[in-house]
C-alpha cells in the first residue's frame, strides 16, 4: 500500500514538474523539434516520459504564450516543428526555478 | 506543409506504420483540416527522427518501428488531452454550437468549470425544446404563476389538474424562450472564450 502511494505521488510530481524541465531545457533559447527535446530530457534526467505526453504539454505552453514554434523543411521532405521559449517563457521558468529552490531549501530543512 | 509517409522496405512494417497514422487520424477526426494536419504531421516527424536515431544493432525495420510506436504511446491515449484542447480553441473562435457541444464533450472531465458549462448548455436546449412542446401541446406548456402558489416554467399536467388559467404569457412564449436561448448561448460562448482569454 505505501509502496502504491509513492509510485502514484511521483507520477504525479513527473506530471507536475514536465513543464518546469521542458522550459529549463530550453532557457538556453537554443531551438529544439519534439524528439530532439525528449532525448535532452532523457540525457539530462532519470524520467522515463511517455514520448507521446510531450506533445499536448507543447500544445499548452505555445498556447500560454511561453514557447513558440515553426516548420522547418527537411530534405527528407518530413518537415520538423522547432520549438523555442519566448521571452514571457523566460521569465516564468525563472520565477518557477526560484520557487523550487525555495521548495527545496525548505524541504532540506525539515 | 504536406504530409510525406516515410518509406520503408518491409512491407509488414509499412502496414504497421499505416495502421498507426490511421490511429492518429482518427484520434484527431472531430479537428479541423488544419489541425488535423498539424497534428498528423508532427507525429509523422518525431515517428522519423526517432527510426533514423534508432542504434545499429542489427534489428528488422518491424522491430525498429514497433520499438519507437511503443515509446511513443498509444495516439488515442496520450492526443486525448491535445485534442480537447485544441477543439475548445476551434469551438470559442466560431459560434457554431455543434462544435461547443463536442468541445464542452471533451473537456468536461477537466475541471468542475466545464460541467457547469455543460449544464448551462443543457439549459439553453431545455428552452428550445419548450418552443417545440408549446406547439404541440399549448395549453400545458407555459409559464404558469400564481403568487404563493404556483411557479412553473415547463409543462405541467397532472392527474387531470392543469394550470392553464395561470399561464402568463400565451402567444409571447416561444419568442421569449427563443430570445432566451439566444441570450444564453452568446453568454456561455462569451464565457467560455473569457474563460480561455483568462487562462
Amino acid at each position: 500500500m505505501e509502496e502504491n502511494f509513492t509510485t502514484k505521488w511521483i507520477s504525479q510530481l513527473k506530471k507536475g514538474t514536465l513543464s518546469f524541465l521542458v522550459l529549463s531545457i530550453l532557457k538556453d533559447e537554443k531551438e529544439y523539434y519534439g524528439y530532439d527535446l525528449i532525448n535532452e530530457i532523457k540525457k539530462k534526467t532519470s524520467i522515463d516520459i511517455a514520448e507521446g505526453t510531450l506533445y499536448p504539454l507543447m500544445n499548452r505552453l505555445k498556447k500560454e504564450d511561453l514557447v513558440a514554434s515553426q516548420w522547418v523543411e527537411q530534405e527528407s521532405g518530413i518537415p520538423r516543428k522547432y520549438y523555442k521559449i519566448t521571452p514571457l517563457g523566460l521569465a516564468t521558468v525563472t520565477e518557477m526555478k526560484n520557487y523550487w529552490d525555495n521548495l527545496n531549501a525548505t524541504i532540506n530543512l525539515i | 506543409m504536406k504530409f510525406k509517409e516515410i518509406e520503408f522496405k518491409d512491407q509488414s512494417a509499412k502496414r504497421i506504420y499505416l495502421d498507426y497514422v490511421s490511429r492518429v487520424q482518427h484520434a484527431t477526426k472531430v479537428l479541423n483540416k488544419e489541425n488535423q494536419q498539424e497534428v498528423l504531421l508532427e507525429i509523422n516527424s518525431h515517428i522519423y527522427e526517432s527510426l533514423s536515431d534508432y542504434p545499429e544493432n542489427g534489428k528488422g525495420e518491424v522491430e525498429r518501428l514497433l520499438d519507437s510506436l511503443d515509446k511513443l504511446g498509444q495516439p488515442e491515449v496520450f492526443l486525448k488531452p491535445l485534442v480537447a484542447e485544441k477543439k475548445l480553441d476551434e469551438a470559442t473562435k466560431t459560434f457554431n454550437p455543434v462544435k461547443i457541444v463536442k468541445a464542452l464533450a471533451l473537456n468536461i472531465g477537466n475541471g468542475i468549470s466545464y460541467a457547469v458549462f455543460a449544464v448551462l448548455y443543457l439549459l439553453l436546449f431545455g428552452f428550445l425544446f419548450l418552443i417545440i412542446a408549446k406547439i404541440a401541446d399549448p395549453q400545458n406548456v407555459g409559464l404558469f404563476y400564481r403568487p404563493n402558489q404556483v411557479f412553473i416554467l415547463g409543462y405541467y399536467s397532472k392527474n387531470g389538474i392543469s394550470y392553464t388559467a395561470y399561464e402568463q404569457l400565451g402567444n409571447w412564449f416561444i419568442p421569449l424562450m427563443l430570445a432566451l436561448a439566444v441570450f444564453f448561448y452568446l453568454l456561455i460562448t462569451l464565457l467560455l472564450r473569457l474563460k480561455r482569454t483568462l487562462k
